[in-house]
C-alpha cells in the first residue's frame, strides 16, 4: 500500500500495475516461506546432488588437466598429438553435445553410464581440457634455470617434472584454475537435461509443481551464486596458503 | 681433472666459443675472466652439460660430458651455482639443499637433513633453514646455492658469476664463504668480474677473449707487468675494471 502512496505523481494505472507487482512480490515472499517449504527437502538433495557432482568433478577436471598438460610437455610426439587433439576437441564442441552424446549416444554401442557417473566423466572430461590449457601455461611461467638447476645437479627428468615443475605450475595456476572450476559449477546445471536432479533439476520439478517459476528460479540463482561464492573465496584463501613465502608477492 | 679439448660452440650464427683447451687439476682455484660476451658463462654451461657442444671434447674425471650415459655420472662430480641462484621456489632452504642428495645419491633423508642443517649453519644461515628463497635476501639465497652445490660433495664447484646479481654487501658474504672454501681445498671454477677477489684467491687466471682463450697463467704472473699485463687486451681490460 505504502509503495502505491508513494508514487503519487504517475498515473492512476501505473499506480495500480506497481500496486499489482507489489503484491505479487510479497506474496512470492510468503510462498518462499510458507509453499516452498514442503519443497525445501528436494531443492536440498538436489544441491547436495550438485555439490557431490562438483567436488568430484573437480578432482576429475584437475587430474585430467595435468595429466594432459605432462603428455603436452611431454618429449613424445605422440604423447603431444594426443593431448593436443584432446584439447582442440573437447574446448571446440558445446558441453551440451558431449553430454548428449555420452548418455543417449553410447548405450547405441552398448556402453551404459548412469547419469550421475555421465555427468561427474562428461564434466571432467571438458574441464580437464581448459584445466590442462592453465597448467601447461603454469609451466611454461617456469623460469628455464630452476630446471636447469635440477638437471644440472643430476635430477632425473621425471623427479625434475613431479618434483619441481608439477608442483610450481600448479601453484602458478591456483587462482586461474579457480575460474575454471566455477564455471564446472555453473556448468553443472546443463546435467539436468540427461535427467539428473541436481538443483536446476529439481529446481525445475519445484516450479513446475507449484506454478511459481519466479520465486524458484530465484532461489535457484542465490543458490548457485552462494556455491560459486564460496568457492571463489576457498580459491582465494588456497592460494594465499600454499604460496605463502613462495611468490614474491601474493 | 677437468679436460676441455678444441671446444667449440656457436649459436646460430655467432661463434662464442672458438677452440678452447684448458684442464684443470684437482685443487686448482682457476678463475676465468674476460669482458661481457666473451664465452665465459657458456663456458661453464658446457662443462655441466647444459649446452651441447659443436665440437672438440670435455671431460670431467675422464667422463665425457657429450656422451649421455657419462653426463651423469659427470654431473655428480661438478657443481653449479647460478648468477640468479636458480633456486627451488616451493621449497624451503633445506629442502632446497637436500634434495638432489636423497633423490640423486639416495642418501637417507635424516641423514642429508643433519648434513644440510650443518651446511646451512656454516655459511650463518642455520635460523633460516625452513625460509624459502622468496624470503631470503639475495645473499643470503646465494649462500643458500652454495650450500647446495656443497651438499652434492662435488670435486668441482662451477660458479657462474655468482655475485653479479648481488649489492656490494652482500657479494661480500658471498666471497667470504668462498674464500673459506679454497682454504679447504676445493676446486673451483670461478666466473667472474670480482677482478681483486679473484687475484687472492686464485692459483690461475684465464682470460676469454671472443671466445679464444688469450691468456692461461698462475694468478702472481697474470697481474704482474711482464706476465698477462704484457698482453694488451688484457692490460685494456684490466685497466677498464680498476676504473670503474
Amino acid at each position: 500500500m505504502r509503495a502505491g502512496r508513494s508514487i503519487a505523481l504517475t498515473t492512476a494505472r501505473d499506480a495500480v500495475e506497481t500496486e499489482i507487482g507489489f503484491t505479487r512480490t510479497v506474496a512470492g515472499l510468503n510462498l518462499i516461506v510458507s509453499d516452498l517449504a514442503p519443497h525445501i527437502a528436494l531443492l536440498a538433495q538436489g544441491a547436495l546432488l550438485t555439490v557431490e557432482v562438483c567436488v568430484l568433478a573437480l578432482a576429475g577436471a584437475v587430474v585430467v588437466g595435468a595429466a594432459i598438460a605432462m603428455m603436452r610437455a611431454s618429449g613424445s610426439r605422440l604423447l603431444r598429438g594426443i593431448a593436443t587433439v584432446y584439447v582442440d576437441i573437447f574446448r571446440n564442441i558445446p558441453f551440451l553435445v558431449q553430454l548428449f552424446f555420452f548418455y543417449y549416444g553410447l548405450p547405441e554401442l552398448g556402453i551404459y553410464v548412469d547419469a550421475f557417473a555421465t555427468g561427474v566423466l562428461a564434466l571432467s572430461i571438458a574441464g580437464g581440457a581448459f584445466a590442462s590449457d592453465v597448467i601447461r601455461s603454469g609451466i611454461l611461467a617456469i623460469d628455464p634455470g630452476i630446471v636447469e638447476a635440477a638437471q644440472v645437479y643430476g635430477l632425473s627428468r621425471r623427479t625434475t617434472f613431479l618434483k619441481i615443475v608439477m608442483p610450481i605450475a600448479l601453484r602458478l595456476s591456483v587462482r586461474p584454475l579457480g575460474s575454471v572450476l566455477i564455471n564446472l559449477i555453473l556448468t553443472s546445471s546443463i546435467l539436468s537435461t540427461i535427467t539428473l536432479n541436481e538443483l536446476t533439476g529439481s529446481a525445475k520439478i519445484v516450479a513446475s509443481q507449484t506454478f511459481r517459476p519466479f520465486e524458484v528460479y530465484a532461489v535457484l540463482l542465490l543458490a548457485y551464486a552462494s556455491l560459486t561464492y564460496l568457492l571463489s573465496i576457498a580459491i582465494a584463501r588456497f592460494h594465499r596458503r600454499l604460496n605463502r613465502g613462495v611468490l614474491e608477492a601474493v | 681433472m677437468i679436460r676441455i679439448e678444441n671446444l667449440k660452440k656457436a649459436f646460430g650464427k655467432v661463434t662464442v666459443l672458438d677452440g678452447i683447451d684448458l684442464s684443470i687439476e684437482p685443487g686448482e682455484v682457476v678463475s676465468i675472466l674476460g669482458s661481457s660476451g666473451s664465452g665465459k658463462s657458456t663456458l661453464i654451461r658446457c662443462i655441466n652439460g647444459l649446452e651441447r657442444i659443436d665440437a672438440g671434447r670435455i671431460t670431467v674425471d675422464d667422463f665425457d660430458v657429450s656422451n649421455p650415459k657419462e653426463l651423469a655420472e659427470a654431473r655428480k662430480r661438478s657443481g653449479t651455482v647460478f648468477q640468479l641462484f636458480n633456486l627451488y621456489p616451493h621449497l624451503s632452504a633445506l629442502r632446497n639443499v637436500t634434495l638432489a642428495p636423497v633423490e640423486v645419491l639416495k642418501r637417507n633423508a635424516a641423514e642429508a637433513e643433519k648434513e644440510g642443517r650443518a651446511l646451512l649453519e656454516s655459511v650463518g644461515l642455520g635460523d633460516r633453514a625452513d625460509a624459502y628463497p622468496a624470503q631470503l635476501s639475495g645473499g643470503q639465497r646465494q649462500r643458500v646455492g652454495i650450500c647446495r652445490a656443497l651438499a652434492m660433495k662435488p670435486r668441482y664447484l662451477l660458479l657462474d658469476e655468482v655475485t653479479s646479481a648481488l649489492d656490494p654487501e652482500m657479494t661480500a658474504e658471498v666471497l667470504e664463504i668462498l674464500a673459506d672454501l679454497t682454504g679447504r681445498g676445493t676446486t673451483m671454477i670461478f666466473v667472474t668480474h670480482e677482478v681483486a677477489f679473484a687475484r687472492s684467491i686464485s692459483d690461475r687466471i684465464v682470460f676469454l677473449d671472443q671466445g679464444r682463450l688469450l691468456v692461461d697463467l698462475p694468478c702472481e704472473t697474470f697481474f704482474a707487468e711482464d706476465g698477462g699485463m704484457a698482453n694488451a687486451r688484457v692490460a685494456q681490460f684490466l685497466s677498464k675494471m680498476r676504473k670503474d
